[in-house]
């Protein structure tokens, strides 16, 4: 996907963004960040086709595109599973298929009162949790994720670092924002920032490599760690491509939880 | 399209808001059909009147079903504003049917009628034509295109009453006194097929303006 001096104002207003230049690949997870109002909201929107571009031109953007908003009012009066449902099948599921990714995504996000719950009952916290879901019922070649830590709690955080890894294994390309930028340089590979109407590209914190091999009966998940990027699987070990000021927590981490540190490189 | 057809009306139910209209009409019939023991048409000529309101009415409650955040969770999910669109209009359309039946049969119940097959063909086009129509203006009232509760509250009372009470107007005001005039054709096959083509024509235009406008809007 490719996005070529694109800009956009509202009516005669003035330019939110302008000249915005971007080549999205498979598997990139990119970070957007900018102060409150800076325009990465209608960046987003730009993306994923809800707002039409004042100028330039979006080229191959994907069809099968998952979405989080930045604001979401849940009034919905429907079960958390029905709602799912209904968007799974919107994206093409049938019902089984739509219903067991419903049920696993709610279970791996922990929604308190379980996938019966009506929709509109839920807290701030467990409707951020049905909207990241339905974004991710079905792999999407473009994710496109606004805000989506806002209102969840800490346990739910890595859960969600897994589910985006996940989707950038497959081959997705996704795009978030966070107004905190530890968190953007945490779970994102790339890194880019609106300031006034631009967007410039920063370069991320380099990637350091761990090597571990499990010790054990039980072995911690690893892919959804602050700062892990990708885990690739080798004979007898596995390697973690994790963000550099994160390799000591994340060495930390599988010391106590069943893996043992093999080499580590930069 | 089936699914998404499926969830905005499993979207209205929920919300319960299709209710409102669909009592007034029975109500309004009541009022306006009870112990009438005259002929069918002028009564379907009312009918059509208060049915253009109410497929207005239902039009805009499906439009509206979904709040504008998870409006943009649907239309990314469907693949774009117009599929949604159309789901909203065969949703409102499968609405207007029962409205059209409604209309059709509530006359038989609430007074003493003689029930010819050329009256039901009659009333049928007459509340088709209103609910077309009644589509038409709601599209275009509906938080897509005017997001101000009030002024699409306004407008869309304004367009209703223009359709009506404004001489000459077609489809509505026409057919209104073709059917429940005194110079009443025996068979008036041909004007009402042209004041169905009209509302179809009008819903057309409808949904091509709503569709432009909400694809430029943002």
């Amino acid at each position: 996907m490719r996005l070529r001096g694109i800009g956009k104002r509202y009516g005669g207003g003035p330019w939110v963004l302008s000249d915005v230049d971007l080549d999205l690949d498979p598997g990139d997870v990119m970070a957007v960040v900018g102060g409150n109002g800076a325009g990465k909201s209608t960046l987003l929107r730009l993306m994923v086709g809800l707002s039409r571009p004042s100028a330039g031109r979006l080229e191959n953007r994907p069809t099968a595109t998952g979405y989080v908003p930045d604001r979401f009012p849940p009034h919905e009066r429907m079960s958390a599973r029905a709602y799912l449902v209904h968007m799974g099948r919107i994206r093409g599921l049938r019902t089984p298929a739509a219903t067991a990714r419903a049920d696993e995504l709610v279970q791996r996000l922990s929604l308190v009162g379980g996938a019966g719950t009506s929709v509109r009952k839920l807290s701030r916290g467990n409707a951020q949790k049905i909207v990241l879901a339905q974004a991710f019922l079905v792999p999407s070649a473009l994710l496109v994720l606004d805000e989506p830590w806002s209102g969840l709690d800490a346990a739910t955080h890595p859960v969600l670092a897994e589910l985006i890894a996940e989707a950038g294994q497959a081959g997705g390309r996704i795009v978030f924002t966070d107004h905190r930028e530890a968190v953007a340089r945490a779970y994102a590979s790339r890194l880019c920032r609106i300031t006034g109407t631009r967007l410039t590209e920063e370069p991320a914190s380099p990637t350091a490599v761990v090597e571990l091999s499990p010790v054990g009966e039980e072995q911690i998940a690893l892919a959804g760690q602050p700062g892990v990027r990708e885990v690739r699987d080798q004979p007898g070990a596995v390697a973690v491509f994790v963000a550099d000021e994160h390799r000591d927590d994340l060495l930390r981490t599988a010391l106590s939880g069943g893996w043992s540190v093999v080499g580590v490189r930069r | 399209m089936i699914a998404l057809v499926r969830y905005v009306l499993a979207s209205v139910v929920h919300s319960q808001r299709y209710l409102p209209p669909y009592l007034v009409f029975l109500a309004a019939m009541g009022i306006l059909t009870s112990n009438d023991h005259g002929p069918l048409l002028p009564i379907y000529a009312v009918a059509a009147g208060v049915a253009l309101m109410c497929a207005t009415w239902l039009t805009i409650v499906v439009a509206n079903a979904d709040d504008p955040g998870q409006r943009a969770i649907t239309i990314v999910n469907a693949g774009g504003s117009g599929r949604v669109l159309v789901a909203s209009v065969i949703v409102t359309t499968a609405g207007c049917v029962v409205l059209t039946v409604m209309g059709l049969f509530f006359p038989l119940t609430s007074g003493t009628h003689h029930l010819t097959g050329p009256d039901v063909a009659i009333g049928t086009a007459a509340m088709l034509t209103a609910g077309c129509t009644g589509m038409a203006i709601g599209l275009l009232c509906a938080r897509p295109v005017i997001r101000r509760t009030g002024t699409m509250v306004l407008t869309a009372i304004g367009a209703i009453f223009g359709c009506l009470l404004i001489p000459g107007a077609p489809p509505m005001n026409t057919m209104f006194h073709l059917l429940a005039g005194d110079q009443r054709p025996a068979h008036p096959t041909v004007p009402m097929v042209t004041f169905g083509a009209i509302a179809v024509l009008l819903l057309g235009a409808s949904i091509a303006v709503t569709r432009y406008v909400v694809e430029r809007r943002d």
